[in-house]
């Protein structure tokens, strides 16, 4: 079989597909600890605003 | 001394009890009625339907917990409600069979001064010819069904070992059906163990969706300001299932499962099939089915309960076009109007309306999601109406305090994409709020600022995070009311 892909005119053509370089900032662990930082705050924002 | 009866010890109904006998103490009785012996932690359950947990990770016995509580535990299944009694019992009181082996089958009528409904949602496989455990689809709507969802794919992947291929279906089981989220963290956890195994060359999979565009999980999707774009979910979710090798079906109403195949209507009338070596499809949901009956024994449970079964709250349920649906619509406080002593928080009470736009194909099938009630809105509504429940107990009658409607608050909704402390993978999304508020946000619907989507192993360490957090809440660990719903 051959490995060319033929992009384009079927509906999974057009999303994004992440990059080599989004898929490792994905994993690592530095950047990672800081967005897990970032989210619980975000997350405990929304929570907090959510009922009175 | 009140006596407060919850029905249901699932998120809602849990958190309401535990609330209720904290703040009120041992001078108030709380009793607590529900089929099961376990509380289950159910967002958990993806993680059991592909082996990476087991059964008693993600569930307790209720009877430890309630006995240390101090709350009477009934494993039995509510039947009817009578709000008014009846010429013997002179106040509300609600019939149950119960389901313990003990016990199994005997009725009683347990009354009440206050009523939390929190039954949440019947899985109506029935309404789906062929849909189900024990049928032709797997489930992991609860572990039981995660447990056997989890050994028919493990056949499937020593099949594709052996070198056959295999074909996954994964989505919605009818024109209506809602939990899109736990459908599609299904798929994508099972596509990283098909990757995990080196075995995608083997694996064909296929989402199968009633949502209209994927990402609209059935809150009509949102808007996320990303790469100086603002995008929207459709985006998200494609890019996603295009990273995993997954294609998919959309704008497609299930009708009917036969062994390996599933009949599908779409949005411009086509019936389709597609067909699946294994497949996880979501049924539609409805109220569990209790019936009311008034002082004269007089079915009444159209007054309490809307058609679909679920409890009519504090919503404004008159039919309106969707150009015309208000934020304001929906409920605050998840009181029943005609019996002002019953609540019903968590997925138990009826929507005013869709979050999705309504859809119908030209055969005339809605085929659309209905709306979603995640974790966070059925864990704060439980807690709502036991603080409100507290407060008219110890306060008497008066305009209720605490308030939480779906339209004002946010969810954090965290879709896991693969397992593991350095390999796992999550999709982070919150949206604020739940229900469009297009009066407050005329242009996306909701608040930009607060509603975002990101993929990344932070996602995965978030949901490990709530896995264990609220498990060390329902169990009652220390603290366990410092724990955000
Ligand atoms: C597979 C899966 C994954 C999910 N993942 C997430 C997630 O990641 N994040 C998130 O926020 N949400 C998630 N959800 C949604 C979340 O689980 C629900 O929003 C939540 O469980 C609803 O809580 P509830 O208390 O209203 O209903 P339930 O948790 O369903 O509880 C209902 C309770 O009522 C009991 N009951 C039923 N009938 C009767 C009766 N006749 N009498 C008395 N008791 C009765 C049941 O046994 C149960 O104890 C997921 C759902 C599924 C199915």
């Amino acid at each position: 079989m051959s490995k060319t892909k033929r992009r384009g005119y079927y509906e999974e053509a057009y999303p994004p597909m992440p990059t080599k370089t989004t898929m490792f900032w994905r994993k690592e662990i530095f950047f990672q600890t800081y967005r897990f930082i970032v989210l619980n705050i975000k997350i405990i924002r929304i929570v907090v605003m959510g009922h009175s | 001394m009140a006596k407060i009866v919850v029905l249901g010890a699932g998120i809602s109904g849990h958190t309401a009890a535990a609330f209720i006998k904290k703040k009120l103490g041992k001078k108030h009785e709380v009793v607590v009625v529900s089929p099961g012996s376990y509380y289950q932690w159910i967002p958990s359950n993806i993680w059991v339907g592909v082996g990476r947990m087991s059964v008693d990770q993600v569930r307790f016995k209720l009877k430890k917990v309630y006995d240390k509580w101090k709350i009477d535990f009934k494993q039995a299944k509510a039947v009817s409600i009578h709000p008014e009694g009846n010429e013997v019992i002179n106040r509300g009181f609600v019939t149950i069979e119960y389901t313990d082996p003990e016990k199994i089958g005997e009725t009683e009528q347990v009354d009440y001064d206050y009523l939390v409904n929190a039954t949440g949602p019947k899985l109506n496989f029935e309404g789906t010819p062929g849909l189900g455990p024990g049928k032709n689809t797997e489930s992991v709507c609860s572990c039981d069904h995660a447990i056997h969802a989890w050994e028919k794919l493990q056949s499937c992947i020593k099949k594709m070992e052996a070198g056959e291929k295999q074909t996954f279906l994964v989505g919605t089981g009818h024109s209506m059906a809602t939990c899109q989220g736990a459908a599609f963290e299904y798929i994508l956890n099972v596509a990283y163990e098909i990757r995990k195994r080196k075995l995608e060359h083997l694996a064909e999979l296929i989402w199968i969706t009633n949502e209209y565009e994927l990402g609209d999980f059935g809150m009509g999707g949102a808007f996320i300001k990303r790469g100086g774009y603002i995008t929207s979910t459709k985006v998200f979710a494609e890019s996603f299932l295009i990273e995993n090798g997954i294609r998919w079906i959309k704008r497609a109403g299930v009708f009917e499962i036969e062994p390996g195949k599933a009949n599908y209507e779409t949005l411009d009338g086509e019936k389709n099939s597609v067909e699946f070596d294994f497949s996880m499809l979501i049924p539609g949901f409805s109220g569990v089915g209790l019936k009311a009956f008034d002082k004269n024994n007089e079915d009444i449970t159209s007054t309490i309960f809307a058609p679909n079964g679920f409890t009519k709250v504090d919503a404004d349920y008159t039919p309106k076009d969707f150009e015309e649906w208000k934020a304001a619509d929906w409920p605050e406080t998840y009181r029943n109007p005609t019996y002002r002593n019953i609540f019903a928080p968590g997925i138990a009470f009826a929507p005013p309306h869709s979050i999705s736009k309504p859809m119908k194909s030209k055969n005339g099938t809605a085929i659309f999601p209905a709306p979603p009630r995640t974790g966070m809105p059925s864990g704060v509504s439980g807690k709502i109406v036991a603080l409100n429940i507290v407060n008219l107990v110890k306060k008497g009658e008066h305009d209720l305090k605490h308030r939480a409607s779906m339209a004002k608050m946010g969810a954090a909704c965290v879709v896991s994409a693969g397992f593991g402390m350095t390999k796992g993978s999550a999709a982070t999304m919150t949206v604020f709020p739940i229900v469009q508020d297009w009066d407050k946000y005329p242009e996306w619907g909701r608040s930009i600022k607060y509603t975002m989507g990101e993929p990344g192993l932070a996602g995965h360490w978030l949901k490990w995070t709530m896995h264990y957090m609220f498990l060390h809440k329902a169990k009652g660990y220390p603290f366990w009311w410092l724990l955000p719903e």
